[in-house]
C-alpha cells in the first residue's frame, strides 16, 4: 500500500486495496457479514421479545382448596391471606360453581349430568402463582406456609416436577447466556482473524516508511481505513441478510410464540438500527485494523532491531 | 522542504554548528558481545566522515543509531542538539525526514519503480503526490538516472549499481541536513565510485554532514582520492572507534 500523509490519499489507497481486489476481498467480507448477521439476528430476536415477560406456564403454581361448605368461609379474606405469603405473586379465585361448569363441559363428562349435582361437591379454590424466579426450596417453603393459612383444606403442588422444571430452566438460561457470549466472542475473534488475514501488512514498506520518517498515524491510516471500509460493507451486507432471514423466520417464530404464550412483537426494529449497526461495525473494523497494524509495526521494528 | 539542489557555501559560524554528537554510546543485543562500546563522535555542518571497519565491526549499527532507528543501550545520540532516544515517536519521525539514510543493500521496494521508491521520501514527509514525484525526478537526475525510464522500470530490473543510485537519490530527495550512507560504494566500480563521491562533494560543501561507511579488511585504508581530502577517517574495530 502506498503511503500517505493525506486522508483522501489514504482513502484512495484503502479503496484500491479493498474493492480493487474483488476476488480476495469479497469472500472475506461475506464471512464477516455472516458473523455480523448472526449477531444482528440475535439482537433483533431480543428486541422483539421485549417487554420480556415469562409466559403464564413458566410460573410455578399450586392449587389451594378452601375448607368448609359454601358460604362458610370468607373467601376475600382467604385470598388476601394467601397473597401475603412470601414468594406468592398472585392468588386467583376459582369458584366451585365455575369449576363444576368447566368439568361439565369437558368431552366425555357432559352426559353424566354434573350440572344437576346439588349441593355442589367441589370446593372453592385459589390458583396460587409464585414468583417466577423463586427456586424450589423457596416455593416449597411457601407451600408449607400456605398449608398453615386458616381455612385452607389442602394444597396441591408437585415438588419433584417443579424441581425438574427449575433445573431445566436454569440450564437453558445458562446455555443462552453462554451462547450470547460465544456469539460475541466469535464476532470479535472472527473479525480479528479476518483483519489479521486481510491486513497482512507489507513489512518491507512499513520498515521503509518508518525509516523515512513517516508519522506512525500516516503509516496506519490506509490499513485502518481499509478495515473500516471492509466492516462497513460487511455490516451493510449483514443488514440485508438479517432482513431476509428475519422476514422468512418471522411467521414461524410468531406462531411458536403464540403457542407458548410468549410475547413476540409484530413490529420490525426501527430503521435507525441499521445505520447505528453499520456505524458500530465501521468503528469496530477501524479499531481492530488499528490494533492489528500496531502489532505488525511493532514486529517490524523489533525485527529490524534484531537484524 | 526544498529540492535536493545545492546551495552556496557555508559561513564559518554555520560550519561550527554540531549536527551529530555521540557520547559514550554503547549498543548490546542480549548476551552477545557488544556491537558498539564507548563511541564518541562529533560532526559539524559540512563534515565528511568515513567510517571504515571489517565485517561485524559495528558500522551498520552505528548508522542505525545515528538515524534514530534504534536507541542506544547506553550513552546519547544527538542530532541537531536533540537526544533521539528522548524524542516522542512523532518528533523522531519528523527528525528522520531531515536525515537521508541509505541502509545496507539500499532498502528498496523491488516491485516498485525507481521513481516511486524515491518519491516515498517526500511522500513520507507529507508532500503531495505531484510534489513527491517532482522532487524524485530532480533527485534521480542528480544521481544520473533518467527520470522517465525510472518511472517505468521496477527496481528488480535494475543492475545493482543503479539500484544503489536510486537509494542514494531517495536519501537526497528531502534535502537532508545529515546523510548516512551505509556501504555506499559497494556495488560500484572505481569509475562509478569516483562519480558518486564527486556528486556528494558539493552537498558537503553546502553544509550537509555526510557519514559514509566502507568495509575494509585489515588495517584502515588512508583517505585518498577518490575520497574528498577533507574526509575524516574513523576506524571501527570490534565496536570501538580506533585512533
Amino acid at each position: 500500500m502506498t503511503l500517505i500523509d493525506s486522508r483522501a490519499a489514504a482513502l484512495r489507497a484503502a479503496l484500491t486495496r479493498t474493492v480493487g481486489q474483488p476476488l480476495r476481498f469479497f469472500p472475506l467480507v461475506l464471512a464477516a457479514a455472516a458473523l455480523f448477521a448472526a449477531a444482528l439476528l440475535g439482537a433483533i430476536g431480543a428486541w422483539r421479545l421485549q417487554p420480556l415477560e415469562a409466559p403464564p406456564w413458566a410460573y410455578p403454581q399450586a392449587l389451594v382448596l378452601a375448607a368448609g361448605a359454601e358460604g362458610e368461609v370468607d373467601l376475600a379474606a382467604l385470598g388476601l391471606a394467601l397473597r401475603k405469603v412470601a414468594n406468592v405473586s398472585a392468588a386467583n379465585f376459582v369458584g366451585r360453581d365455575a369449576a363444576l361448569a368447566d368439568l361439565a363441559q369437558r368431552p366425555g363428562l357432559a352426559s353424566l349430568g354434573l350440572r344437576e349435582l346439588r349441593p355442589n361437591p367441589l370446593p372453592d379454590a385459589f390458583v396460587v402463582r409464585f414468583a417466577v424466579d423463586a427456586g424450589p426450596d423457596a416455593v416449597e417453603a411457601a407451600v408449607a406456609q400456605l398449608r398453615k393459612v386458616r381455612d385452607v383444606e389442602s394444597v396441591q403442588f408437585q415438588p419433584e416436577a417443579y424441581r425438574r422444571t427449575w433445573a431445566l430452566a436454569r440450564l437453558a438460561r445458562r446455555l443462552m447466556l453462554l451462547g450470547a457470549v460465544v456469539l460475541a466472542a466469535a464476532v470479535v475473534m472472527g473479525l480479528s482473524a479476518l483483519a489479521a488475514f486481510r491486513l497482512r501488512p507489507d513489512q518491507e514498506e512499513i520498515r521503509l516508511l518508518d525509516m523515512l520518517g513517516a508519522e506512525p498515524a500516516a503509516v496506519r491510516r490506509p490499513y485502518v481505513y481499509s478495515g473500516a471500509l471492509s466492516c462497513l460493507m460487511a455490516a451493510a451486507l449483514a443488514v440485508w441478510i438479517a432482513a431476509v432471514v428475519a422476514a422468512g423466520l418471522d411467521p414461524l417464530i410468531a406462531d411458536l410464540a403464540l403457542q407458548f404464550g410468549v410475547h413476540w412483537s409484530a413490529e420490525a426494529p426501527p430503521g435507525w438500527w441499521a445505520i447505528a449497526f453499520c456505524a458500530a461495525a465501521t468503528a469496530l473494523g477501524a479499531a481492530l485494523a488499528s490494533a492489528a497494524i500496531r502489532v505488525a509495526i511493532r514486529a517490524v521494528r523489533n525485527g529490524a532491531r534484531g537484524g | 522542504m526544498q529540492d535536493p539542489r545545492i546551495e552556496p557555501q557555508l559561513s564559518e559560524a554555520a560550519a561550527a554548528v554540531a549536527v551529530l554528537e555521540l557520547a559514550g554510546v554503547e549498543q548490546r543485543y542480549g548476551a552477545f558481545r557488544p556491537a558498539l562500546v564507548g563511541v564518541d563522535i562529533l560532526a559539524r555542518r559540512g563534515d565528511f566522515l568515513l567510517v571504515q571497519g571489517g565485517g561485524a565491526s559495528g558500522k551498520s549499527v552505528l548508522l542505525r543509531l545515528m538515524a534514530g532507528l534504534e536507541p542506544p543501550t547506553a550513552g546519547t545520540v544527538r542530532v541537531a542538539g536533540e537526544d533521539l532516544a528522548r524524542l516522542r515517536p512523532v518528533a523522531r519521525a519528523h527528525m528522520r525526514r531531515s536525515i537521508g539514510y541509505l541502509p545496507p543493500g539500499g532498502g528498496l521496494l523491488l516491485a516498485r519503480s525507481a521513481l516511486e521508491n524515491v518519491a516515498m521520501a517526500p511522500w513520507a514527509a507529507g508532500a503531495t503526490r505531484e510534489e513527491g514525484v517532482r522532487r524524485a525526478q530532480v533527485a534521480l537526475g542528480l544521481v544520473g538516472l533518467d527520470a522517465e525510464r525510472s518511472a517505468r522500470t521496477p527496481c528488480s530490473q535494475l543492475p545493482s549499481g543503479e539500484r544503489q543510485c536510486v537509494a542514494l537519490a531517495r536519501a537526497l530527495a528531502n534535502r537532508p541536513a545529515l546523510l548516512l550512507l551505509d556501504d555506499l560504494l559497494a556495488p560500484f566500480d572505481d569509475a562509478d565510485a569516483e562519480r558518486i563521491l564527486r556528486l556528494l562533494d558539493p552537498f558537503s560543501e553546502a553544509g550537509v554532514t555526510i557519514v559514509v561507511t566502507q568495509r575494509s579488511a585489515g588495517a584502515p585504508l588512508p583517505v585518498s582520492p577518490p575520497w574528498p581530502v577533507r574526509a575524516r577517517l574513523l576506524s571501527l574495530q570490534d565496536g570501538k572507534v580506533g585512533p
